[in-house]
């Protein structure tokens, strides 16, 4: 491993994170807290919404709910798997204590970066997508 | 068994054929043959008489019986009370006895009716409930996660400022309480995973040892600071197949429970495994604090039930602690038991399914190693 393109990749500390959340309460705790820590942030709080600035967009990392109404975290990774699943490691999804683990497992299987279970820990949270990006 | 009809026409056919055989009997004997003849044609015409008129008898006496048997299974079968097919003959017995059955059956049926409503309304309920029960608890987690994000993020002294030593503790509270009904809605939802057969678990071979271990280490510290003494025993480190998730959650639980009514002073508690059987290790939690009389062991693993106490004891907790270990101990193949003197302690035990020698190593012999695979 080379140092200095670690460290190149380093340099970049401003991220640039997407938050597809249902819950505005959610989505506003997240991103002044990203917002805080020096983070850009762009939120939604609908998943069709959402995939799309993912088609459209370039985001450094993605944090998804998975209980959305009408469209949901589940439909959003599907889509993503078929169209651009190189997209698939910047992802990290939010879920309730009631997922089981064998879905937990599959998501890793898929390549989705970590699986935080709600209520969130904001500095897992951090340390997640700090993680993505070095 | 024989059917009145048989009856009826044995007897008045047997009859009938005596009076005819008198009849002819006078017959042969009288020399007169006008006389022997009016004999012979009167007893024909008596039994053939007797006959018909069995025959009418036997319609009007056994018919309305045998549609009151009809009747009766028709009704046994659908109950339906079917019209009256036949008059009742004239014999006011059976119509009384028909138009009881009809009246009982009527009544049967209504109350047979009321009560398939009433199970219907029933299982309605219970789903309502269920429905309503997983609603409450999903709407009060989810305002909850953010108080909980926020309550994190206040702490955070870098990127909100550093509160004062006010600001700490009345934010301290709001964690505790906070935290405190965020349990209560796990258990909620725990509970109702229980109840609709959807617990899941990841079982996996662990030695008994370990489970014990991990509760110790989790507790250690808390009785130390409580003055409590916390003991570990271990009779077996047997492996069990289990979800050691799982079991620390009922660990927890019951640990909990026995720090909650220790005595003020001197108040042990015990954690250990027993070796009593080859299936199973058995789990046990013991302390020294007020116990629990008999009459209430029965009730204690009840969803919701808390032995009630007017007095000075702590009544936190939802009630659901016990019935949620009961629950998560059944779905792991065990049971569990309590056993408690007044005043002395109360000891929970559990049993878990002993982890099964591992095969694999016979098949593994037979087989070509790789290796081999990969030099030929
Ligand atoms: N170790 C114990 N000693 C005495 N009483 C106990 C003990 N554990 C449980 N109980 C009684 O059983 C009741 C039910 O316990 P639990 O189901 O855990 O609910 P909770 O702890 O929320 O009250 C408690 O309220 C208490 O009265
Ligand atoms: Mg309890």
């Amino acid at each position: 491993m080379s140092k200095t393109l670690s460290k190149t990749k380093n340099q970049k500390s401003r991220l640039n994170i997407l938050i597809i959340d249902d819950n505005e309460q959610i989505t506003k705790l997240i991103s002044s807290f990203l917002d805080m820590s020096n983070h850009d942030c762009t939120v939604v709080n609908d998943g069709k919404e959402g995939l799309e600035l993912i088609k459209t967009n370039q985001f450094d990392s993605i944090i998804l709910d998975l209980a959305m109404p009408e469209f949901d975290g589940y439909e959003i990774i599907d889509a993503i798997q078929k169209e651009d699943p190189l997209q698939m490691h910047k992802i990290i999804i939010l879920t309730a204590s009631s997922i089981s683990i064998d879905i937990i497992q599959k998501f890793k299987n898929l390549g989705v970066s970590a699986c935080l279970q709600k209520p969130i820990d904001i500095d897992q949270l951090l340390s997640s997508i700090t993680d993505i990006a070095t | 068994m024989f059917k009145i009809k048989q009856a009826l026409f044995l007897i008045f056919g047997i009859t009938s054929f005596i009076i005819f055989y008198i009849g002819f009997l006078n017959y042969l004997k009288t020399q007169d043959s006008n006389m022997g003849l009016l004999i012979l044609l009167f007893s024909v015409i008596v039994s053939v008489g007797t006959l018909l008129a069995t025959f009418h008898v036997s319609k009007n006496l056994t018919k309305p019986i045998e549609t009151l048997v009809q009747r009766m299974q028709d009704f046994s079968q659908t109950n339906i009370v079917t019209p009256n097919p036949c008059d009742d003959g004239g014999i006011q017995e059976l119509h009384i006895l028909h138009k009881n059955f009809e009246e009982m059956a009527n009544k049967v049926g209504e109350t047979l009716k009321k009560e398939k409503q009433l199970n219907i309304k029933l299982k309605e309920i219970d789903t309502r409930k269920t429905e309503f029960m997983s609603m409450i608890s999903h709407e009060l987690k989810t305002p909850i996660m953010p108080i909980m994000g926020y309550i994190q993020l206040l702490k955070k002294e870098e990127l909100m400022g550093e509160l004062n030593e006010k600001q700490m503790n009345a934010l301290n509270e709001i964690a505790i309480s906070t935290e405190r009904l965020q349990k209560i809605i796990q258990d909620i939802l725990t509970a109702q995973k229980i109840d609709l057969g959807k617990l899941s678990s990841e079982k996996e071979n662990v030695q008994s040892r370990v489970l014990v271990e991990n509760a110790y280490r989790a507790f250690y510290p808390y009785c130390k600071n409580k003055d409590v003494q916390l003991t570990m025993l271990l009779d077996t480190n047997d492996n069990v197949y289990s979800d050691p998730d799982r079991v620390s959650q009922v660990f927890s639980n019951l640990i909990s429970n026995a720090l909650a009514f220790l005595p003020e002073k001197n108040g042990t508690i015990k954690i250990g495994t027993l070796n009593n059987s080859d299936e199973n290790v058995t789990f046990y939690v013991q302390d020294n604090g007020i116990g629990i009389s008999d009459d209430q062991q029965k009730n204690i693993f009840k969803k919701f039930y808390q032995v009630d106490t007017s007095s000075k004891r702590k009544k936190e907790g939802s009630g659901l602690g016990l019935s949620i270990c009961e629950g998560i101990i059944k779905n792991l193949g065990g049971r569990m038991w309590v056993k408690s003197t007044l005043n002395q302690g109360t000891t929970f035990f559990f049993d878990l399914p002993k982890a099964q020698v591992p095969v694999d190593h016979l098949d593994s012999l037979d087989k070509p190693s790789h290796s081999n695979h990969l030099a030929s």
